[in-house]
């Protein structure tokens, strides 16, 4: 029987796939977790350097939701699920190819989930997804069963923190070039800098392929409220940043973030009408002589914060995991030992400072993996005039580069191209989609024009 | 060794950046007291060597060097560069200055730009204007109050939404050069041109030479097709792309073949090879083959808008000259940007 069933509205799908879509590149996995009056996705990336968090309230998003607490589920119900075959459910197929067929024209309605576990019934996630065009599709996921990890902050020995418009640090984020992977948020005065840059070490002859450094410097008033120590100096990671600024960009909420100390977690939260969202992300850093000068916003006055100031030597971790109340410990992330472990880094880094803070039992996470892509759906600042760009090399990715017919009459090729790549990414596991695909494989071996006339008009072969 | 300057036609100094970076990921960059020249050299593929009034770019420059002419020399890497001038764009102010961070050489461009919202476009550029008008005013009067002494009714009400005046770094790494490294890199020498003529719309001419290259990679194997240009001095261009199973071209005619400037040739206009071409009619054509490829990044200079001359050495060779104009000073003339198409005989 289910334990847990819910409906969710067009909207609810939409805030639960973008939900999932950063959740991803956190991790591969999400944690679910269901109580009576709320349903909450968790992830802890595989350093254990980052833990994002996103908690829905049952209105909005859900027309119905009834959790049935059974068992060892009296209280609340949690699993693990695979993120990616979720998002591929998830994604509103409103994409490419319907433009050039409205028929297929499907629009998620709804989304009806249930989950069933228990003595003698397979663990299953059962999504049906109800498409405008009265089609719909059922998907049953297994599951894991795992206790979800937490990560705890400690708000009262976090006495920094600033609030800022989201819309803001998304268009900061714009100015960032690649190849960067570290972010270092720093107080001068009455400014906050970002800085990015790249610890990545260059061989002599190598030095012209340092990426950009950029560095923006805010002015204190723009932010909706601060209070920070003076040349302070927070580093995190530019991937983790990136991940949630986009997210919270869809919100279009501000964005608070609240910290304490290098080698200690940064909390940045946001929330809408029915989502809080809540990310732990691990810093390095360094610290200024003078602790007692403070970056304030000039003109709002705000009262001294009464928090202990802790010492360096005093640190204590606060990212240590929290358990469920009655779990065992072994499923606990081991505490990160702030001290013990020697620094992991050797100290030959571009940037000082950086190295010389260190000691964060936290790795930030290797960076072979390209950073997500950028920008994509943003109001970016930039239009690509891509017609200029030459041709692409297409046979060095495909072997046997073939003359396909160009399906692409579509206005917008930037934002295609984007599209596709993700629906590349996001799309391991076998769905629905796979009869589309079967069927545009078909399509494209039929004869089509090989341009729209709209596309050759303006280039004067055809005068009006 | 100093250099410092504002810059100013940011919009088409980014899109020379980006045609030049199709090219190649590194430039060679010249500054002097008159003239700053980039030049690409690719391993394989079309040079370029672009020679502009300093005052196209740049404002209130100075240069201090060892060298003669005040000249210094440096290697610049394109993609970080057009990334930094993408930033700049719609700023309120730019400047390139040549420094040292943590002991090697970069180029710091510092901006000064208001981040506006999109969707409320008005309500950002008003809050610019009252920005600059209140810069203006504490520029002209030097003893006037600051910022906030000078709060009226108007202040506090825009000051919700205020847009905020932000300056961004952005850090270019540079190396640079001594000069007898790149005395010897020599600006090619070319016969004087069979024929001359100017191009057609770039942009009309990259779409169909893409397409003339997408069909002969059909057959796999044959990873860089050759296109052939011609073009007559009778005001006709040529593109063909012949294959072991194609045969398409497509022809221009109308376009304009230059008159050339008696005062800038060795010899009499008479003696010319391209009035002997013009004598032979219009069936006498200058042919070189241009890889597919290659030309496809020669022609993203499209995006200059500027005229393009093209200059056929018959079989032998192809140049392009391209002539940006120059927007805010119509009187000026123009700056050349020279390209050598990498060409190969028939």
């Amino acid at each position: 029987m289910a334990i847990l069933n819910f409906t969710l509205s067009e909207e609810g799908v939409t805030a639960l796939r973008d939900a999932l879509i950063c959740l991803s590149k956190f991790s591969d996995d999400v944690s679910l977790e269901a109580r009576k009056d709320s349903f909450t996705l968790t992830t802890l990336n595989i350093t254990k350097s980052a833990y994002a968090s996103f908690k829905f309230g049952p209105g909005q998003f859900f027309s119905r939701y009834s959790f049935q607490g059974t068992g060892p589920y009296r209280e609340k119900f949690y699993c693990t699920l695979f993120i990616r075959s979720l998002i591929s459910i998830f994604r509103s197929r409103t994409s490419v190819d319907t433009q050039r067929d409205v028929e297929r024209h499907t629009v998620i309605e709804k989304c009806d989930v249930a989950i069933e576990d228990g003595e003698g019934i397979s663990s299953r996630f059962i999504a049906r997804i109800v498409f405008r065009n009265g089609l719909t599709s059922t998907h049953r996921l297994p599951f894991e069963v795992a206790v979800p990890v937490h990560a705890k902050f400690n708000k009262t020995d976090s006495p920094h923190h600033w609030v800022i418009a989201s819309r803001t640090l998304r268009q900061l984020m714009d100015h960032f070039g690649p190849g960067i992977d570290l972010l270092d948020i720093n107080t001068d005065g009455d400014h906050v800098n970002f800085t990015c840059f790249s610890e990545k070490t260059v061989s002599e002859d190598a030095v012209l392929k340092k990426p950009l450094q950029t560095s923006i410097a805010v002015e204190a008033d723009e932010f909706d409220d601060i209070d920070v120590e003076d040349k302070l100096h927070i580093v995190i990671s530019v991937k983790d940043f990136r991940a949630i600024i986009q997210h919270a960009g869809i919100t279009g909420n501000v964005i608070s973030a609240r910290y304490s100390l290098p080698a200690r977690p940064i909390q940045f939260s946001y929330g809408g009408e029915a989502i809080s969202c809540e990310f732990l992300v691990m810093t390095v850093g360094e610290r200024g002589s003078n602790t007692s000068h403070k970056t304030k916003k000039g003109r709002k006055n705000q009262p001294p914060s009464n928090a202990p100031r802790l010492e360096a030597a005093s640190r204590r971790t606060s990212v240590a995991p929290s358990e469920a109340p009655g779990q065992d410990a072994q499923q606990m992330p081991p505490p990160p030992p702030a001290s013990r472990r020697p620094p992991n880094l050797t100290p030959q880094m571009s940037a000082p400072r950086a190295s010389a803070s260190r000691l964060g039992a936290f790795d930030l996470r290797p960076t072979q993996q390209a950073p997500p892509p950028a920008t994509h759906n943003s109001e970016s600042l930039f239009v690509d005039d891509e017609s200029w760009e030459p041709m692409r090399d297409e046979d060095e990715e495909e072997d046997n580069a073939r003359l396909e017919w160009d399906h692409s009459a579509e206005t917008n090729p930037a934002e295609l191209r984007i599209k596709s790549m993700m629906d590349q990414t996001a799309q391991p596991a076998p769905d629905a989609n796979a009869e589309d695909a079967a069927n545009a494989n078909l399509e494209s071996q039929a004869l089509e024009p090989t341009q729209n006339m709209s596309e050759v008009q303006n280039l004067a072969l055809f005068p009006d | 060794m100093r250099f410092r300057t504002e810059l100013k036609n940011i919009r088409t100094f980014a899109k020379l950046t980006a045609a030049l970076s199709s090219l190649e990921k590194i430039a060679w960059v010249r500054v002097s007291d008159d003239t700053v020249r980039f030049t690409v050299i690719p391993d394989m593929g079309s040079q370029v060597w672009a020679s502009l009034a300093m005052d196209f770019l740049f404002e209130g420059y100075n240069i201090q060097s060892a060298e003669a002419n005040n000249t210094i020399n440096l290697e610049l890497p394109l993609q970080p560069l057009q990334r930094a001038l993408k930033s700049a764009q719609n700023s309120m102010s730019a400047s390139l200055r040549l420094t040292k961070k943590d002991g090697l050489p970069i180029l710091s461009m510092v901006i000064t730009t208001m981040t506006g919202e999109k969707g409320t476009a008005a309500g950002a550029s008003s809050s610019v204007a009252a920005a600059a008008a209140t810069r203006n005013r504490n520029a002209d009067d030097p003893f006037a109050d600051d910022e906030d002494m000078n709060l009226g009714p108007e202040h506090l009400e825009t000051s919700l939404r205020r847009e905020h005046e932000k300056v961004i770094t952005q850090d270019i790494p540079v190396r640079v050069l001594h000069p007898e490294t790149v005395e010897t890199i020599m600006q090619p020498k070319v016969r004087e041109p069979d024929v001359h003529i100017q191009l057609p719309p770039l942009l009309q001419l990259k779409a169909i030479s893409d397409r003339f290259t997408k069909l002969a990679l059909v057959p796999p194997g044959n990873k860089s097709p050759k296109l052939e240009l011609s073009a007559n001095m009778h005001g006709s261009l040529r593109l063909r792309i012949n294959t072991e199973t194609t045969d398409i071209s497509s022809v221009w005619s109308g376009l304009e073949n230059p008159e050339l400037d008696p005062a800038q040739l060795d010899m009499p206009v008479d003696e010319h090879p391209s009035t002997k071409f013009r004598e032979m009619g219009p069936e006498k054509w200058a042919s070189v083959r241009v890889d597919g490829k290659d030309w496809s990044r020669v022609l993203s200079v499209g995006r200059l808008e500027g005229r393009v001359i093209a200059c056929f050495a018959d079989d032998h060779a192809l140049i392009l000259y391209v002539y940006v104009p120059h927007y805010d000073d119509a009187s000026a003339e123009d700056s050349v940007v020279t390209y050598y198409v990498q060409s190969y005989s028939a």
